[in-house]
């Protein structure tokens, strides 16, 4: 589905900033990043680890630790409702009912000693605490029916540790949508799994959003994941938005040297080259960001250009359009296809 | 220092073209002991008879899902692990009878470098003492000349040799995966094992890495064994790959046999799971999506090992386990029906339902 202008959107994230104190100094691991998310849509955050792309989403549910974590500004509107504002037993409500999150690792985040059936009833019962136990159960079973757990029945009285990987992340993923949520979270939901477990995986998720037409924020570094599933996409590096925009946009014509970088750096199933194109240095530490752009000591674009060493550029829209980007010199970008695109046209030519 | 070889000279020390390693049958089982006695009441077949040749100086890549025995594969290759039965015979030696001390020699020219460079790495030690070890264990780490080497391995590697006196901790994971790389090349090897180099790296360093990995080999004629599960990234980086599946190789051939002319349902299934890069080619290649998990290696199905989460299997594949043979498909593929599809290809209209695959599941 594609957010209409006239559409409200479900989740405003309004100038969030999130840090971490430790020994070494301040971690600004979210610097100021806004965006929207509309109903029934795929919004996928892609970033490398240390972007900021998983501290975005698990602040605003007050799931980060208090200190060292800490939120220095922003604003969160759910569904109208700033979620910074409110306190945590207003939070615990909304978490596991409306929102509903699935995360990367399915073995550490379901509890070993208590049976899988009965982790997934918990999140039906605190959230409906008038259920009847059979109905739970027979919720539960269906669920598990529905995520492509094979012997629902059976497996509900089992354990986690009788679960595989894959089978856990289904269970995960039941658990998340038990009390159909308006907005998921999957937070690297395919990154332990397998290639063949992941296919699986990824068409439960389809599934599962089509069931319940949830709002999804898919947090990945997986490019490939992002331009399967999601309709708009946001790219972070060092804890600020470098560039937002439709999927098909950002793959076909990127406008911020990070994205372009990233994209060319990747092998491609399609493509054959003999060298592959890096993205030069390191990413940068957060204690002590480079000033002015974040991405200006590897960027190919820079060169060294002053404006980019001294002036932080703002994330602004490209011809008025609804693709920003963050780069003093996003023009000099136009034109320029993604290798993808550019082997497309060499092969057709051919 | 050690003078400059022309590249002639690399690939002539290096015998490039010739076989350089051969392995024969090669199993390795793990004893699954219980009880307070530890009895051993069954065993992980790990890796069951695999056979496989490599050229010097090619690149062949190791495929396959987690438990599939691709690393202890990698391990048993170079002896870490003493393999139950078969044999390894690298430049015409057979290594496999060779007692710890002799296999120091043949490891001067056999190396390895793990998956992990946050685990690979003594904390303890500083780079320079890291990389010089391999030099200190074959007493050729002489005064001034072995720091000289040291240097010059640090420089081949892309890091500095004023970091040499640093720990491994001050380094990012992708400069520690190169101390890897200079430790594994202080000996100057013929082969070197690469077990999923660059898995644990951040998705803008792996490039760096792989590039570095590519001009190292055509630098030193090195000849790689890389293990990996990136099927995008074992394409740009072999010659020939090898897809494993609970122990055993049930593909081989070149790149492009194995990634354009698949002949084996599992590698069709692999591939067709790689995601489309491009959006607006979303849902225009047939998924197939495989019921089922990896069965347990200590338990493996009778006959064909993949027959129950494959849509072809019949009664015979129960019974008869498919050899590892050329059906016509001008590789080799361990299936009785073998057939190439071209899982990669788009279709011309966007596919609907993904290919539903019936079998068995383990329950």
């Amino acid at each position: 589905m594609r957010p209409t202008a006239a559409a409200e959107p479900i989740l405003s994230i309004r100038d969030l900033a999130v840090q971490f104190t430790t020994e070494d100094g301040i971690v600004k691991a979210v610097d100021g990043i806004t965006y929207d998310v509309y109903p029934g849509e795929t919004l996928g955050i892609v970033g490398e680890s240390g972007s900021g792309k998983s501290v975005s989403t698990m602040s605003i549910l007050g799931l980060i630790p208090q200190p060292p974590g800490k939120i220095v500004r922003g604003e969160a509107y759910f569904n109208g409702k700033d979620l910074l504002k409110m306190s945590k037993k207003e939070l615990r409500h909304v978490r596991g009912s409306e929102v509903s999150m699935v995360f990367q690792d399915p073995m550490t985040s379901l509890n070993p000693v208590l049976k899988v059936g009965y982790q997934i009833g918990e999140a039906i019962r605190t959230h409906h605490p008038n259920k009847k136990d059979d109905e739970v159960k027979e919720q539960a079973v269906g669920l598990l029916r529905l995520v492509g757990v094979p012997n629902p029945e059976r497996r509900y009285e089992q354990y986690p540790h009788e679960f595989s990987g894959g089978m856990r992340q289904r269970a995960m993923i039941a658990m998340a949508i038990s009390n159909s949520p308006q907005l998921l979270i999957a937070d690297e939901p395919t990154t332990a799994l397998d290639v063949t477990i992941q296919a699986q995986i990824l068409e439960v998720l389809k599934k599962a959003q089509d069931e319940t037409h949830a709002a999804t924020i898919l947090i990945t570094h997986d490019l490939g994941l992002v331009a399967e599933l999601a309709e708009r996409v946001i790219v972070m590096y060092a804890g600020k938005i470098v560039e937002y925009g439709d999927v098909h946009t950002i793959f076909e014509s990127p406008r911020h040297p990070y994205t372009v970088g990233l994209m060319d750096s990747l092998p491609r199933i399609g493509v054959d080259e003999e060298w592959l194109r890096p993205i030069p240095g390191q990413p940068p530490s957060l204690i002590s960001r480079p000033p002015g752009c974040p991405f200006h000591p590897r960027c190919f674009l820079s060169q060294g250009r002053l404006r980019c060493r001294e002036e932080e550029p703002p994330l602004k829209p490209i011809d008025e359009s609804t693709h920003l980007t963050a780069c003093h010199f996003a023009e000099e970008l136009e034109g320029r296809r993604s290798k993808l695109v550019e082997e497309k046209a060499a092969a057709e030519a051919r | 220092m050690t003078t400059v070889e022309t590249t002639e000279q690399v690939h002539a020390r290096a015998g490039i073209g010739n076989e350089i390693l051969r392995i024969e049958n090669l199993v390795k089982y793990f004893p699954i002991s219980a009880g307070i006695l530890k009895r051993v009441v069954g065993q992980v077949h790990a890796v069951d008879g695999v056979n496989l040749s490599l050229t010097a100086g090619e690149t062949l890549g190791l495929v396959g899902e987690s438990g599939c025995g691709k690393t202890t594969l990698g391990r048993t290759v170079i002896k870490l692990l003493q393999p139950t039965a078969g044999r390894i015979v690298f430049n015409g030696q057979d290594i496999t009878p060779l007692s710890r001390r002799r296999m120091r020699d043949v490891r001067r020219e056999l190396q390895i470098v793990f998956q992990d460079p946050y685990a690979s790495l003594n904390p303890r030690m500083t780079v320079r003492e890291i990389v010089a070890e391999p030099l200190r264990v074959h007493n050729i780490y002489k005064g001034k000349e072995g720091r000289a080497r040291v240097d010059e391995l640090l420089r081949t590697v892309g890091l500095s040799p004023e970091h040499a006196n640093r720990f491994p901790h001050e380094f990012s994971g992708g400069q520690r995966q190169r101390i890897g790389f200079a430790r594994a090349l202080a000996l100057n090897p013929q082969m070197v094992v690469l077990d999923e180099p660059v898995s644990a790296l951040d998705v803008s360093i792996r490039a760096q890495v792989v590039n570095l990995l590519e001009s190292l080999q055509r630098d030193f004629g090195l000849t790689y064994l890389f293990i990996a599960h990136d099927l995008s990234l074992v394409r740009h980086i072999s010659d020939r790959v090898a897809v494993m599946y609970l122990g055993k190789i049930v593909e081989i051939g070149t790149r492009e046999d194995i990634y354009d002319r698949p002949a084996h349902p599992y590698t069709q299934a692999l591939l067709s799971a790689v995601p489309i890069e491009e959006p607006s080619q979303r849902g225009r290649r047939k998924r197939i999506v495989l019921e089922g998990d990896v069965p347990s290696p200590a338990n493996p199905p009778s006959g064909c090992r993949f027959r129950t989460r494959c849509w072809k299997a019949q009664p015979i594949c129960a019974e008869e386990e498919p050899a590892l043979m050329d059906r016509g498909q001008g590789h080799p593929s361990a299936c009785h029906f073998a057939e190439i599809v071209k899982p990669l290809d788009l279709t011309e209209s966007p596919a609907g339902a993904p290919i539903a695959v019936t079998g068995p599941t383990s329950g």
